[in-house]
């Protein structure tokens, strides 16, 4: 017998891996005892913690790049051949460094952002432990592993995002008094923790029974041995039964990435601190549910190999993002609190992510839309994780998250300003010097170029958010920045709170990831071709997926442009320059220049009226969700009791309740006190017991 | 003749020395004070384990063997047992440094937990049916005495009472099977009993079986098995709640043990339809202890009933042993789990009791805020004896669950057996739910944070750590189980 057995040792390997996931959770262990110590300290020892993750994930890049791929497994239950693993392709390697990297300057900046707060043990606690379990998705060779990480993300994002239970005013989203549809528009804390629990467990528990599902044709949750041992598949369609558990998988996704119609607990996950809401928004929550679906979409694409059509699957996920992108982008146009806005945009963001990835797998070069997608979750993660810890900037300074309450501030917070207007130009996809352009521009050639039926609605769709991203973007800066001095601030100022510019351990962290949007943004394209050739290799070398690489076949019928611009398509270079033109170009009316006033412009005609209204109350979804999931199951509840439980259950049906706590009474009456009756019963059950033996 | 190297001879001379100085030290000793007893004991204890892990490790310790021409065998079942039984002597001697701290003759007190500990290893190790009997009485003995230990307390010696009353009759009933198989066999050695009875001839079979029915009702006392719980509940509220923790999941385990050598491999000698007998005394069990547990008010009365109802889904996996091959694997595994779970619950309402001086249901609302770590150990304890996952006793029931669909091929009653084990399961959780409900939703008399006993601490920070721990890699422990299993090759095996 060995306790610890020999194989446990040696399938660690390379323990750098390991690392990764477990020094975070190390780093929560040892957290609340630290915190006894001193509270400051917590979050030293979250940074110093989380800048050993990003090291070692740091290290395990160069081998990555060059398509290396670390495979280590130990044995985790035997007895039913489960394992647990590492599993470090380039994939894995490639955002658990985006991960890690974005992770720990937040964690830098929270220093600065919590400084002060009761509660900091609490806070780097629920903060390293999301790391954790952030990597251990990442970083899983398997299904049930990475569904353990993928609780530990839904339980510290519930955590973080009531992490103010208190439920002060300040600390609610949404404008009080105002209502939807006869609902309040206004979430406390604890209720918008609740409500992000609950959503994402919708999709959770869709991804559990996809998950079984497939584990029961194919007896193994391992993601390589799915790949190469594909019978399972072929027994799974044979049934009709592979689609449906590819979609209830990318339920999960929907649920953790906020994808239509899961999609309305991001917003008022903004309640948590906003360094939460940039952890969550850039580099951990809702970007498991886009690197769930690229785990598993080479694997689901590379089935058309053994004559398995997988389009439906992909044509769910190209709908679902594109749905979304433009659904939240509408939505963004309109609302006034700063990092509500911001989440609206990271939905949409993260649609754009889906819709590249779903039409990947609708086009015969697999690898154009799953290389657009992933670029875009890298520029994403920097540009938004700045946007949101300089938003959380102003918030801290000016103490109010409407934009109304701000305004002018481009004097008082020089460095804040200069670095959200980099992000921003990151997010809007302005021309050429921006890595959000270069993604995005790939996301428009890889869905133009795709061939498939739905090409061109999807390729407007992608074009319209676009032009709204660039528009509202350009209205979050011109609300915050220009203009004049807000009420808010000169009653402030007459207070005696001047405004002033963040301290260093905030801006600082926000600051580096603006000068790498704009910086990589500069080698933007030669960026994407790096990576295009890594995926053309890892997905030919693991998954079997063959590429053809000459501009003729990435073209398609489309002639690629030469040069500065070379594998450019012109027709989404066209669309990319005109998108964020025709969007900054109307954002600067309104709101930098101020030529026309935005108010009285809606509100002089019915229709823009109409429209407003409606993008504000959002698309009424949020309104229609808690009318039929909480409003009406609670009536129909207490109906329910009203009429059915008492008078059904309690006038005719006592019998259930009646025969228990019979069988309860009679175990209690035999159960006498008395010695003489207990040896009775045992020689009685002697007898019966022989008897048995007996028969 | 002896081997004084063995391990169960090591054991019985680490664990009998120092519990027969304790007594002595105590007379020499002027101060008085627990703490240096208990402290003492606790190092036996510890030296004891080691050394049975030490054993295994540099393989000293022979595969499970039922079968020994000694009296002792030195073998993986029994380490196995050991092991579960030194861990609950362990935990109750640790759990017992607070609540024996204002109490009379403590020297006493832990010198009978050494010796009691002493007659459970023993009997796992026994393969003489005399040896067994010894080893039996040497647990009972002082068991009796500890269960009426408050000697003020009428209650107290009642249980005693009623425990000691029921113990010698089982004790005479064991002897009597005994006696009829010495006379059936003309031998007291286990191998040489089970290979005359399948010899034996149709007019001696009745006398046989009598011998097994009385074996199964002497040790089912010990187990708890229904009908001959009676004296159960009424001992385990009586006695201290450490004591009850040492009865629940040391004593029972070894009538386990003592199950395991003698009944299975006899029944199974027999050819008897045995696996049926067993199946519905394992129905009956598990109903009958979660329902009473339901309706009760008293913690320690609840537990005693949920541990009858344990060793219902224990006695799943013995019914079908010879059938599916990891019957017996899921017994030993829920056994050690239960052995923990058991023990730490009643660890943690001897620190409910130190503290607050209650154990009615009532009275620990707000238990959550007022003794956090008690309560969470408490918690994580019951959810476990409920099997919630990813908790240890999740994969001992579902292994035990397993074993019993398993057997679904050849004895159509079997998957029964699961269907109820999960019945009861979804039942028990009515009542572990319960006392959490109180303990965190409801509020207590008042929120003030209480000392909570720091031995009491201990024991929670480590079953908290064995449960999760096991939850999350249960792999070494089912190993472990797995080589536990006696070989059962060369008996005769009905189908």
């Amino acid at each position: 017998m060995n306790i610890l057995p020999f194989d446990f040792i040696s399938g660690l390997g390379d323990l750098r891996v390991w690392a990764i996931w477990i020094l975070p959770f190390i780093a929560a262990l040892i957290i609340p005892a630290v915190g006894k110590a001193s509270k400051r300290a917590t979050g030293y020892v979250a940074v110093a913690f989380a800048l050993a993750s990003a090291i070692s994930v740091l290290t395990l890049l160069p081998s990555a790049l060059s398509n290396h791929e670390i495979h280590n497994q130990i044995p985790w239950i035997s007895s039913i051949g489960l394992k647990a693993g590492v599993l470090a392709d380039p994939l894995a390697v490639i955002m658990s460094n985006v991960v890690a990297w974005i992770s720990f300057l937040i964690f830098v900046y929270s220093t600065g952002y919590m400084k002060g707060d009761k509660d900091l043990t609490r806070f780097f606690f629920w903060m390293a432990f999301f790391l954790g379990s952030m990597q251990l998705i990442v970083l899983s060779d398997n299904f049930l592993q990475l569904f353990f990480g993928w609780e530990g993300v839904g339980l510290a994002s519930y955590a973080l995002v009531g992490f103010w239970y208190k439920d002060k005013k300040k600390d609610h989203v949404g404008i009080e008094g105002r209502h939807v549809l006869g609902l309040m528009d206004y979430y406390s804390p604890t209720h918008s923790g609740m409500k992000a629990f609950i959503m994402t467990k919708v999709g959770d528990i869709m991804m559990l029974a996809g998950m079984f599902l497939i584990f029961a044709f194919a007896g193994t949750f391992g993601f390589r041995e799915l790949t190469t041992n594909t019978s399972w598949a072929t027994a799974m369609a044979a049934q009709h039964l592979l689609i449906p558990a590819a979609v209830l998988l990318f339920g999960g996704a929907i649920g953790k990435s906020a994808q239509f119609p899961l999609n309305e607990w991001l917003l008022e996950a903004m309640t948590g601190p906003t360094a939460v809401s940039a952890l969550i928004h850039a580099a951990t929550m809702v970007k498991a549910g886009v690197f769930l679906v690229a785990r598993l979409a080479p694997l689901f694409f590379a089935l058309a190999a053994i004559g398995i059509n997988m389009d439906q699957f992909f044509e769910v996920i190209a709908w679902v993002g594109a749905i979304t992108a433009l659904l939240l982008a509408t939505q963004g146009m309109v609302h006034p609190e700063i990092k509500k806005v911001l989440a609206y945009s990271t939905g949409s963001q993260i649609g754009y992510m889906m819709m590249a990835l779903g039409v990947a797998g609708l086009s015969k070069q697999f690898v154009d839309g799953y290389t657009a997608g992933f670029f875009h979750l890298i520029s994403h993660a920097m540009f938004k994780a700045s946007l949101f810890m300089a938003a959380g900037s102003v918030l801290h300074i000016v103490g109010s998250r409407f934009m109304t309450d701000m305004g002018g501030l481009r004097k008082y917070m020089k460095k804040t300003y200069i670095f959200m207007w980099a992000a921003g130009l990151g997010l809007m996809g302005a021309p050429f010097i921006t890595t959000g352009f270069w993604s995005k521009d790939a996301i428009f050639a890889a869905v133009y170029q795709s061939g498939n039926t739905w090409a061109l609605p999807l390729f407007a769709i992608a074009v319209v958010t676009a032009v709204i991203t660039a528009f509202y973007t350009t209205r979050m800066i011109g609300l915050v920045f220009f203009g004049n001095k807000s009420k808010h601030i000169e009653e402030l100022e007459k207070a005696g709170h001047h405004v002033h510019e963040a301290s260093p351990s905030m801006w600082v962290p926000y600051g580096i990831l603006a000068v790498l949007t704009i910086g990589v943004g500069v080698m933007g394209l030669a960026f994407e071709h790096q990576i295009h050739d890594l995926f053309v290799n890892y997905l030919g070398s693991t998954f079997g997926i063959k590429s053809d690489v000459s501009a003729v076949a990435m073209g398609g019928s489309q002639q690629l442009l030469g040069g500065f611009l070379e594998g450019v398509n012109p027709l989404a270079l066209m669309a990319s320059l005109a998108a964020f033109a025709i969007g900054f170009g109307l954002g600067y009316v309104f709101y930098i220049g101020r030529f026309a006033d935005p108010v009285k412009f809606v509100n002089s005609n019915i229709f823009f009226y109409a429209i407003h209204k409606f993008f504000l109350n959002r698309w009424y979804l949020n309104a229609m969700i808690y009318w039929g999931f909480v409003v009406a199951p609670l009536y129909v509840a207490r109906g329910l009791y009203k009429y059915f439980e008492n008078i059904v259950l309690e006038g005719f049906n006592v019998v259930p309740e009646k025969t228990m706590a019979g069988g309860a009474r009679i175990m209690q009456a035999t159960q006498t006190g008395v010695s003489q009756s207990y040896l009775y019963i045992f020689g009685v059950g002697i007898l019966i017991v022989v008897f048995l033996l007996l028969i | 003749m002896i081997d004084f190297t063995s391990t169960p001879i090591m054991l019985t001379l680490i664990l009998g020395a120092v519990g027969v100085l304790i007594p002595v030290i105590n007379v020499a000793r002027k101060e008085k004070g627990s703490s240096v007893y208990g402290a003492i004991t606790l190092g036996a204890l510890l030296a004891a384990i080691g050394f049975v892990i030490y054993q295994i490790i540099t393989k000293h310790v022979t595969q499970s063997a039922i079968f020994s021409s000694n009296v002792l065998v030195d073998d993986k079942f029994g380490s196995f047992f050991a092991i579960a039984m030194l861990i609950v002597g362990i935990m109750t001697t640790v759990g017992s440094f607070s609540y024996m701290r204002k109490r009379a003759n403590p020297a006493v007190y832990y010198s009978l937990i050494l010796l009691a500990s002493v007659g459970m290893v023993l009997i796992a190790y026994s393969t003489d049916l005399v040896m067994l009997f010894i080893a039996w009485e040497l647990m009972s003995i002082p068991t009796y005495v500890l269960a009426g230990y408050l000697k003020k307390d009428p209650s107290s010696n009642e249980a005693a009472i009623k425990y000691f009353l029921f113990g010698a009759l089982s004790s005479g009933i064991i002897i009597y099977g005994i006696s009829i198989a010495y006379g059936l066999t003309g031998s007291t050695n286990i191998e040489q009993v089970i290979a005359g009875f399948s010899k034996l001839g149709p007019d001696m079979m009745p006398l046989a079986i009598l011998a097994v029915g009385m074996f199964i009702a002497g040790f089912g006392f010990k187990i708890g098995l229904v009908p001959f719980h009676m004296w159960l509940p009424d001992a385990y509220e009586g006695a201290p709640p450490t004591i009850a923790a040492l009865l629940a999941a040391g004593t029972k385990k070894a009538g386990f043990a003592a199950a395991l050598r003698v009944i299975i491999m006899g029944a199974i000698a027999l050819n008897l339809h045995w696996a049926f007998a067993l199946a519905v005394i394992a129905i009956v069990t598990m109903t009958i202890g979660n329902l009473a547990a339901i309706k009760q008010r008293n913690l320690t009365r609840m537990l005693a009933y949920s541990s009858i109802g344990q060793a219902g889904y224990i006695l799943i996996g013995l019914s079908v042993a010879p059938i599916s091959p990891i019957g017996i694997q899921a017994s030993l595994f829920h056994i050690l789990n239960h052995s923990v779970m058991k023990a730490s619950t009643f660890i943690a309402v001897a620190g409910i009791v130190t503290t607050l001086g209650v154990t009615h249901i009532e009275k620990i609302k707000g238990l959550g805020k007022r003794m956090p770590i008690t309560a969470l150990g408490l918690t994580i304890s019951l959810l476990a004896l409920a099997g919630v996952p990813p908790l240890n006793g999740f994969w001992s029931k579902l292994m035990l669950f397993g074993s019993a669909i398993d057997a679904g091929h050849t004895l159509w009653w079997a998957p029964y057996l699961a269907v109820a084990g999960v019945l009861n399961s979804a039942l028990s959780l009515a009542y572990y739910g319960w006392i959490i409900r109180k303990m965190y939703f409801e509020d207590g008399e008042s929120n003030k944070r209480l000392q909570e006993p720091k031995s009491v601490i201990a024991v929670m920070i480590f079953s908290i750590i064995f449960i999760v721990g096991i939850g999350i890699y249960p792999d070494p422990v089912i190993a472990f189980a797995k080589s536990a299993v006696p070989i059962m090759s060369g008996l005769p095996v009905i189908h």
